[in-house]
């Protein structure tokens, strides 16, 4: 059989191959430079409006700079057309952390955040804006390096000359090349570094200088890849293998350096305090605080106690990293809770003093630089090290357990768990000490904007991602939540009688309870119908609550003018929280809160019901042969993916204080299903990556391209992802093996003619 | 329990002249027929003889519009009427099957297909899920254990968590069969199990059906076109022909009905009880693509057989 087709095969391609090639090749082209183009758009330092698009476009693409974006687009053309002759030397030691080291550079030097003049204007200050305070400030006042770094050639050059020699150190595999390439690296991070102490010095402002860190990472991490390229023989790079060496050789070692590393920097130049635009590191913040009645522990902690703490735990950490002794790890582990938790006390002693010396500091934590916040990070890397060493024992047990079992599989299930709990762990330790350091608008945009729609994400997720169900009017349910907050609070015209009235916390169980029934209601009825259909109806819903909340029926909903919310507040005897305009305690409510509900549905996803869904959304005949309620089943998915929304409505409303029924559109809804779609149907963190990317990039792009633009913007990356990435960012298990084409013959005896014959 | 149980101690399926139409189709017109508790009755007929939908009246999937169909699935249990009740109630009264065209999950491991149908048995709501009670993890450890026994049951647990979707077809089939066993049920339903196995496969397949037969105490009611396997296995056989029962009997007073004979070969009945003896065994005969010739008569001894 094969003798006779591969001939006929053969004769059909031979014909139009060169063209085809050569179409292929074109397109290929075409699309690189294009690519280039959006970068050159993307990556202009002039900051667009509503109609100047074509003076940003004249900026950033009718330049000489377009040559370099367009060389980008060849140069990738070039990589993807002889990737085969370009593979050998990709898949050697270094390559990886050259790319992600410039990667990072640029990052850095292009859209990240280097200075921070006024920390309450919206928006992040970019490298751009430090080149228009160096044309600003007399010759003289910065130093020439700094001048050079920020104006002239070095930054940029010290990144070209870095990979090109880095490069060049790969393929001929001469030592001192590479070293000259980890030469270069250094001196990129120690001029970063110095360059932005003395623009801050020079400048002032409060230090919330992102991009420094990131480019001297970039930095350091190029010089590292010249190291690699330098001493490393071997073909192939064997990353897993080198990670497992270190962490055999001593558990948690890489985490205890990096570690070090920021501790020194926290404590040694980092700002600690940062009033009226001057940076206090800890040394000066101590004599700042000299004779103030700041608290006995507060002042021990800048005299002293904070550098011996630091010292005390690192030494403590490596000592257990290094003996790999399980007590030391404990202790280790111990003592970084307690170093996080005297920093915070300490900061706390010194908010409070400052705002009665001098009320215009304000008690906000924002006076605080990003020293105080690395510090607590140095404490969180200290104590994953700690894990690794306590949790060394235990982690061997289970290898062994897994190789008990008939199945290899598991093995590689229980590595790539052990991954997963560290980057858990790691995004939890960002999630708890990043947003500080953040400005006001972005802490606003991630405690209004990404938290909230990640959470109706992951509630829709669990309807759209693993029942199946299409649900185009999810939106509604987190009206039904927001109003029935309002109400229970007595915002609304129509009050709530006495013994109904509450505050805004203890509204949410309410909310949720109200949207369970809601979701029941409408599900009930709706759940028969498939696919199409069902998403046809829940449109209905959607917008019949949205017409409901405009119409202003019985005066129950305010219409148009929407409604104001109390901020929430808790009193438990004589414990008091209250919170109010600022973001950031609510970003922890929201944070504990997130936790429990994603904790929750993780459970539910790998348990009956989330077996049972699966079987549901694969094959609806076959899960009710082998014995599942598919309608209980669904109404289910609808009831919880609404309360999750409904929740999601509760926060909203007495966190902005303030909501009107624009919020609840079908556009909503839309792109609700576009964030479950894009971070990866029916994958937990999937959906979670996707609402934060695609709520966090309208907001970035409000300072890089003209205000309507936006949302083409994110279509355009939307697209991308479809085309490149059809299962979503994070794929989910069950999902992408129904997108590799793993699926069931169609179902198309049973199927067809569902129940005929009933009456 | 009683008056209806006593009269009827070991009927499974109660099946009294049952008629379905799809509009002007008729793709089962009056059957009636009886499954004993503990047999595996076989149902044979040519393409289009109704077999796939007597299944999906049996399991509730079509709704006939005459008749009567009874179930007591598990031993002992009450006899009720199946028309009108929904898919998976019938499956919780004991009665599990396997489809024509494989209908796995197959983006599920093997494990978790095992899993979903022994889950529909247990009692842990979502909530209990959530909060990971005790007696919901106790179930959870109870689910996987049995999965992996059924497994092995079918010879899949090397393939534990492989993705239903990327086994081999025969053991997709021997995965279903574990999926249904998964919901303890007391009779399970077989529609062409052995359909694109080959011959090595098909005595493995003979086997285990023996064996969930007889260790199990599971009556096995088996739609199947391969006539040798047919024989091998089945206590009893009913045939179709065009959606009516044309016979029923013994693997061997099948073989030799004339009726049976004619709908296969497409000749009368007449003709080939003539020479019967001249007839090809039956099991060699290749049915596919086979165009029965319609068969009115029915000899009266054929219908009185139960």
């Amino acid at each position: 059989m094969t003798t006779v087709e591969t001939p006929a095969v053969v004769q059909e391609v031979r014909e139009p191959w060169l063209s085809e090639t050569a179409r292929v090749l074109l397109k290929r082209l075409a699309a690189c430079l294009f690519g280039g183009v959006v970068l050159a758009i993307m990556l202009n330092s002039y900051e667009g409006s509503q109609d100047d698009f074509g003076y940003v476009f004249h900026q950033a693409v009718l330049q000489p700079r377009i040559f370099v974006f367009l060389a980008i687009g060849v140069v990738i053309f070039a990589l993807i057309t002889f990737w085969s002759h370009v593979r050998q030397y990709a898949r050697r030691p270094g390559v990886l952390p050259m790319f992600v080291g410039v990667i990072v550079v640029i990052v850095a030097l292009a859209i990240m955040n280097w200075y921070d003049p006024r920390a309450d204007v919206q928006g992040s200050s970019k490298f751009s804006k430090i080149r228009k305070l160096v044309d600003q400030t007399p010759s003289g006042v910065l130093k020439q390096t700094t001048t050079l770094f920020f104006d002239g050639w070095l930054s940029w050059g010290l990144l070209g000359l870095g990979l090109v020699v880095c490069s060049a150190a790969i393929i001929s595999r001469w030592r001192p090349l590479g070293y000259l390439a980890a030469l270069c690296g250094v001196a990129g991070a120690v001029f970063a570094w110095m360059a932005d102490s003395d623009i801050l010095r020079v400048g002032g402002g409060i230090d919330h200088s992102l991009g420094v860190y990131t480019a001297v990472c970039g930095f350091l991490i190029l010089a590292c890849a010249g190291v690699i390229a330098a001493t490393s023989r071997a073909e192939v790079a064997d990353w897993r293998g080198f990670w497992q060496r270190i962490m055999g050789y001593r558990p948690g070692l890489p985490f205890v350096v990096v570690g070090v590393v920021l501790g020194l920097f926290a404590y040694g130049r980092d700002c600690w305090f940062a009033p009226l635009q001057r940076n206090l590191s800890f040394a000066e913040s101590a004599d700042a605080y000299s004779g103030t009645d700041i608290t006995s522990l507060a002042s021990n902690y800048l005299d002293w106690l904070g550098w011996t703490l630091f010292g005390g735990v690192a030494a403590l950490t490596l000592a257990a990293t290094y003996l790999r002794n399980r007590l030391l790890g404990w202790i280790a582990l111990v003592a970084s809770a307690v170093g996080v938790l005297l920093t915070f006390l300490t900061l706390k002693s010194m908010t409070e003093v400052a705002a009665k010396v001098v009320p215009a500091y304000g008690t906000k934590w924002n006076n605080l630089g990003a020293g105080a916040y690395l510090a607590c990070i140095t404490y969180g890397l200290f104590a994953v090290a700690a894990v690794y060493v306590v949790a060394r024992n235990g982690r061997r047990q289970s290898a062994t357990d897994a190789n008990a079992l008939p199945v290899t599989k598991a093995v590689v299930q229980a590595r790539g768990s052990a991954n997963a709990k560290a980057l858990i762990l790691l995004a939890l330790v960002l999630a708890i000490f990043y947003p500080p350091m953040l400005s006001p608008f972005w802490q606003n945009v991630l405690v209004s904007e990404v938290s909230v729609y990640l959470l109706l994400a992951v509630g829709l997720n669990v309807v759209v991602g693993w029942a199946g169900l299409l649900d185009l009017g999810y939106i509604a349910f987190y009206a039904v939540g927001a109003y029935t907050t309002a109400y229970l609070t007595g915002s609304l015209p129509l009050k709530p009688p006495s013994w109904l009235h509450m505050t805004p916390l203890l509204t949410i169980p309410f909310a949720i309870v109200a949207c369970l029934i809601a979701g029941v209601l409408l599900g009930t009825p709706t759940l028969r119908l498939r696919g199409d259909y069902l998403a046809i109806v829940t449109l209905g819903f959607g917008e019949i609550i949205y017409i409901i909340a405009i119409n202003n029926p019985g005066k129950f909903t305010n219409g148009p003018q929407g409604v104001l919310v109390p901020h929430a507040s808790l009193h438990i005897g004589s414990f008091k929280i209250t919170w109010g305009q600022d973001n950031l305690p609510y970003w922890y409510l929201l944070l504990v809160l997130l936790i429990i509900v994603i904790v929750l549905f993780y459970r539910l996803e790998n348990a009956r019901l989330g077996r049972a869904w699966a079987a549901i959304r694969e094959d609806e005949v076959a899960a009710q042969a082998a014995g599942v309620n598919t309608v209980r089943a669904k109404i289910l998915a609808f009831a919880i993916g609404a309360s999750t929304s409904g929740f999601a409505g509760a926060f909203f409303a007495t966190q902005v204080g303030f909501f009107d029924p624009t919020l609840f559109t079908i556009f909503a809804s839309i792109l609700i299903v576009a964030y479950v779609v894009f971070g990866g149907m029916g994958s937990l963190p999937g959906a979670m990556l996707g609402a934060a990317v695609l709520t966090w990039l309208p907001e970035f792009l409000k300072s890089q391209v003209p205000t309507d633009d936006r949302q083409m913007w994110v279509g355009v990356l939307v697209l991308a992802m479809m085309i490149f990435r059809p299962a979503g960012l994070l794929p989910a298990r069950r999902r992408k093996a129904e997108l590799s084409g793993m699926d069931a013959p169609s179902s198309s005896e049973v199927a067809a003619v569902p129940r005929a014959g009933a009456a | 329990m009683s008056v209806a149980a006593e009269r009827q101690p070991d009927v499974v399926f109660d099946i009294q002249h049952v008629t379905l139409r799809f509009g002007g189709v008729v793709s089962l017109n009056d059957v009636s027929a009886q499954m004993r508790r503990g047999e595996i009755l076989a149902i044979i007929g040519p393409n289009g003889a109704g077999k796939t939908s007597l299944f999906n009246a049996l399991t509730g999937v079509y709704t006939p519009q005459e008749g009567r169909i009874t179930l007591a699935g598990r031993p002992g249990a009450r006899p009720v009427g199946v028309i009108g009740k929904k898919t998976h109630v019938i499956n919780h009264l004991g009665v599990a099957r396997t489809f024509q065209n494989i209908r796995l999950f197959p983006a599920l491991t093997a494990l978790e297909n095992v899993k979903v149908g022994i889950e529909t048995r247990q009692k842990a709501g979502p909530l209990a899920a959530m909060l990971g009670m005790p007696w919901q993890r106790r179930e959870e450890r109870q689910s996987t254990q049995q999965a992996y026994e059924l497994l092995a049951t079918v010879g899949l647990d090397d393939h534990a968590n492989d993705l239903a979707g990327s086994l081999a077809y025969g053991e997709q089939r021997r995965l279903e069969i574990a999926r249904a066993l998964g919901t303890t049920p007391g009779v399970l339903l077989l529609d062409e199990p052995a359909a694109g196995t080959n011959p090595v496969e098909k005595r493995e397949l003979a086997e285990l059906i023996k064996r969930i037969n007889v260790e199990r105490d599971i009556s096995v009611l088996l739609i199947e076109h391969d006539m040798k396997l047919v024989m091998s296995i089945a206590d009893r056989i009913v045939v179709l022909n065009f959606g009516e029962k044309i016979a029923e009997g013994t693997p061997h007073e099948i073989q030799r009905n004339p009726v049976v004979v004619a709908a296969y070969l497409g000749t009368s009945a007449d003709q080939v009880e003539l020479d019967i003896d001249s007839q090809p065994d039956l099991h060699l005969i290749d049915t596919a693509g086979t165009v029965p010739i319609a068969e009115e008569a029915l000899p009266p001894e054929e219908r009185s057989d139960d």
